[in-house]
């Protein structure tokens, strides 16, 4: 048995290499170059005249508070759900799971949307409401504002930082507060000098997570900043290459390098804190369950607190695109609203033909990405995980870096390279740029199951007699398949919603939902926005279910037979 | 059967350093005994175990098992591990989490195409065998620790190999576990008709399994005996040392006295079991502390051939059920094991007796 193919593992290299390499390759050099038809010749006039837009300070005066101000709430309201959830007697702790599975199945286009129909200043139905009970002249809240994109930045944010703090928080052994308690720290004292410092890598790569997430985000700024004029570095490199008659990709693509050069070095430091981690976090032996605090009198306030987050994040985004499309035009609920209510939008929105061609155009891209995407995962994971050379540690931080990519950036370098191919404006373009954008995605749960896979395992039956292909067929394969069963939904969920790779790369003829609903939203038909966009929610939600199902019948099998 | 090494040699590249996880090791193990190889981590013990089972290939030499060559790098023999018929429980029992623990025991016999009603009773059998009825249809992976190695034990035993191979099978056990499945484990070997090959750092589950002993170090074999011999009458000082808790005290050889070697050391001059060693040369006295005799403050009269040494009661450190002591004898220090019944405290004159046959010279 050879276990190093280097063949095998340099194919890889090459194939991950070529998806993730070439966007940024194209990035650096179109933006030495004057234009998309004029590639090759080299001019620096770009840089110049991106770093001297007078814009530009504005832009990232907005871009750092946005990022900064939505990546603090997003952490602090993370680390108090963590706790409540691991270290208090708060009831009803399912609800925090859920809390934590909700971003998969709302996109953040329609959560983006749900706000503004809430909050918007003109007509936000919550706005109305509180006009009309109050006598107020004018609406009390203006979501196409700074601080609204950065409330709902936070907001979506949130279940990821949880996601990473809560195991975290769960291992964390106890003794270390309690000593510090015996030695006369008081709760308070001992929060702030022993337990937080203890988690401090945990929250901090909550925290750089979050940076990363919203400066590659597009659908808030979009939806939230461009009414109020709010740009911030994504939403004004959107605009360069949009925007009426001349499009400037060099400039887009000049500026653009600055945003992956952010974002990659905070993903490094992501990494080096992530892999640090086990030295500060100590998980103590078997038998080790963790105090838990009495809140007493507390208890239902804050639990009621948690419940008014959980109808922010689910029920009122839902409620609000069920209702708006339903009722003609938007009105605050009535009676006469209600009596109102037809499937007009709805009946419209099947009738619509690029409506129909965008439905049908994403779930081919979800079903052949996903497909593509893990049988591509399969293998790289394999060699991540079980071939140990250099060569495998460069093909693991290739797959990683695609992570830290901001979607609209990476969409600018591949339009710079599909532009010379005859890819342009087909949906293999698409495909192509969704594996590449989303393939950690896939990579992940899959080195996570062949870890699971113990090397005694294969060996073990080896021993038994049975041969390596029969070892394969009947140990290795069926220990592998909730992994690609997971890795398989996460990125069909991912491509079902995508909007940031396509909004750049998606031309006539290629439309997909995301793109699709935005337009619905330029064009201010919110009826059939919220029509298509509870339909997006509904597969997505289909897929996450279907997942859960699948896990659960695999376990079933694992246990029962 | 009998398992032959000649000559294996196996090196491994590390962080630019070649490290020889085995050096030339010649070895016989005999048909139908329990053999344990020991040695602190990294001495090659398990390479060695991965080596005769297959899943390692060597560098050089050759291993026969059963007059059968399986692997030779000369002849360029390498039968892979599925055709050499062998048994074993790996240290993290690889029970296989996908399959019940009818499965998991099954899947020898289902890979040599068994019938049906055949595979049926031999797992019963196996189960039965380890104790563990009644559990077929459960996951083997929601089994309890001890529970899951003998379903690793039934595996290994269902298909009657005739060579069984133990890689530390109790180590995930924790301490009062350990204790029983090791018992358990010496019942069941002893029943069967195998020869079992036994991997383990645990000096205690060496001496208590095995009929013979193997201790490595570096990627060598260092001595190999009975338990009784190891723990009594090693011949290497290393070998001493690593069986169990020892007084190691530099000694010159005297002479001979009869069929005692005699031996000039801090102590004094002492009578020690015989060996074949010219005046004048180095040794070690290896003493281990159960056999130190303290007779109290009272100066005993000396008894013949009896070594009868003086020393002071420089500490003493209740553990149960004896005191530990240090005595200081000249410059030298003695640990020793007192009994709680006898009066002495810290700082008392003790007279102290050794057994010639227990003061044993080791290579220095």
């Amino acid at each position: 048995m050879n276990p190093s193919r280097p063949l095998f593992t340099w194919s890889l290299i090459l194939i991950v290499g070529f998806l993730t390499l070439c966007p940024v390759l194209m990035l650096l050099l179109g933006s030495f170059s004057e234009g998309l038809t004029a590639f090759g010749v080299f001019t620096t006039s770009k840089y110049v005249a991106a770093y001297t837009d007078p814009a530009l300070f504005d832009v990232t005066y907005n871009t750092v508070v946005f990022v900064l101000g939505s990546s603090v709430l997003s952490t602090l309201l993370a680390l108090v759900l963590a706790y409540l959830n691991t270290r208090t007697d708060i009831p009803f702790k399912p609800v925090f799971t859920v809390l934590s599975i909700v971003p998969m199945m709302i996109p953040h286009l329609l959560f983006s949307v749900s706000w503004a129909l809430l909050l918007n200043p003109s007509n936000g139905l919550l706005n109305v409401f509180l006009k009309d009970v109050f006598a107020l002249q004018e609406a009390p809240f203006n979501i196409y504002s700074l601080w609204g994109m950065v409330m709902v930045e936070g907001l979506l944010n949130m279940p990821i930082a949880y996601l990473i703090i809560a195991p975290a928080m769960a291992q964390f052994d106890v003794a270390l507060e309690e000593s510090s308690r015996v030695f006369g720290a008081g709760v308070w004292r001992t929060l702030m000098r022993i337990t937080l410092p203890v988690l401090r890598p945990a929250i901090l790569a909550a925290f750089i997570l979050g940076i990363v997430r919203s400066l590659a985000s597009y659908a808030v700024p979009r939806v939230l900043g461009m009414p109020g004029e709010v740009d911030v570095l994504a939403t004004y490199l959107y605009e360069m290459i949009s925007t009426g008659f001349a499009p400037d990709y060099g400039k887009a693509a000049a500026l653009g390098m600055s945003v992956l050069v952010a974002s990659i070095s905070l993903i490094v430091v992501y990494r080096a804190l992530t892999s640090e981690g086990g030295k500060f976090v100590t998980i103590s032996g078997r038998g080790f369950r963790p105090a838990v605090i009495e809140l007493k009198r507390a208890r239902i306030p804050i639990f009621i607190g948690v419940g008014v987050l959980c109808l922010l994040m689910i029920v009122l985004p839902v409620a609000v695109l069920l209702y708006t499309s339903l009722v003609p035009y938007s009105m605050v609920p009535s009676a006469r609203a209600f009596s109102l209510m037809s499937w007009k939008h709805w009946i419209e929105v099947f009738q619509d033909p690029v409506s129909l061609l965008a439905l049908k155009n994403s779930l081919f891209l979800a079903v052949a990405g996903a497909t593509l995407g893990v049988l591509l995962s399969v293998f790289v994971a394999y060699v991540i995980v079980k071939i140990r050379t250099r060569a495998s540690g460069l093909l693991e931080s290739l797959s990683f870096l695609s992570f830290s990519f901001p979607g609209i950036v990476i969409g600018i370098g591949f339009m710079w390279f599909f532009v010379q191919t005859p890819l342009y404006a087909t949906l293999t373009a698409l495909l192509l740029a969704y594996i590449a954008a989303y393939l950690p995605y896939g990579i992940r749960p899959l080195a996570s199951a062949f870890v699971q896979v113990h090397a005694h395992l294969e060996e073990s039956s080896l021993v038994c007699g049975a041969s390596p292909l029969t070892t394969m067929r009947r140990i290795i394969v069926p220990l592998l398949i909730p992994g690609v069963v997971s890795a398989w939904i996460l990125m069909a969920t991912m491509f079902i919603r995508e909007l940031t790779v396509s909004v750049v790369l998606s031309r006539p003829g290629t439309e997909v939902l995301a793109v699709q609903i935005l337009s619905f939203a330029d064009d201010g038909l919110w009826g059939k926005l919220s029509a298509l966009g509870i339909v997006m929610i509904l597969i997505s939600t289909a897929l996450v279910l279907l997942a859960m199902y699948a896990g659960e019948k695999f376990k079933a099998l694992q246990g029962g037979s | 059967m009998e398992i032959q090494i000649e000559g294996l040699s196996k090196h491994y590249q590390s962080e630019g350093k070649t490290v020889k996880a085995l050096d030339q090791v010649d070895l016989t193990i005999p048909a139908n005994e329990i053999f344990t190889l020991l040695g602190p981590s990294g001495c090659g013990k398990t390479t060695l175990l991965r080596c005769i089972v297959g899943l390692e290939t060597p560098d050089e030499g050759e291993i026969r098992i059963g007059g059968e060559v399986v692997w030779s790098r000369a002849k360029g023999i390498a039968v892979p591990p599925e055709r050499r018929g062998l048994g074993m429980v790996f240290q993290t029992y690889a029970i296989w989490p996908h399959m019940s623990v009818f499965d998991n025991v099954a899947y020898p016999l289902q890979i040599r195409g068994e019938a049906k009603s055949v595979i049926r009773d031999k797992v019963a059998r196996a189960l039965k065998f380890v104790q563990l009825e009644g559990v077929e249809k459960r996951s083997a992976t929601k089994l309890s620790g001890g529970q899951q190695q003998r379903v690793a034990l039934a595996r290994a035993l269902v298909a009657e190999p005739k060579v069984i191979l133990f890689d530390e099978p109790l180590s995930n056990l924790d301490a009062k576990l350990r204790e029983e499945t090791r018992k358990e484990l010496k019942t069941f070997l002893g029943e069967l008709n195998i020869t079992a090959v036994y991997v383990t750092h645990d000096r205690v589950e060496a001496l208590a399994l095995s009929d013979s002993i193997a201790v490595m170090r570096a990627g060598r074999i260092v001595e190999i005996g009975s338990p009784q011999k190891i723990y009594f009458n090693a011949d290497h000082r290393y070998v001493a040392d690593f069986i169990g808790r020892a007084n190691l005290i530099k000694a010159r050889v005297a002479g001979r006295h009869g069929d005692l070697t005699v031996v000039e050391s801090g102590l004094g001059s002492l009578h020690c079991q015989a060996r074949d060693l010219p005046e004048g040369s180095e040794a070690t006295l290896c003493i281990r502390p159960e056999f130190i005799h303290v007779d109290g403050v009272a100066s005993a009269t000396p008894q013949g051939g009896q070594n009868v040494i003086h020393g002071r009661v420089a500490s003493m450190e209740f553990v149960g059920e004896v005191y530990e002591a240090e005595i200081h004898v000249g410059e030298e220090k003695l640990l020793a094991r007192l009994d709680p019944d006898l009066p002495v405290s810290t700082g008392d004159m003790v007279s102290i007796r050794l057994a010639p046959q227990h003061c044993l010279l080791v290579s220095a």
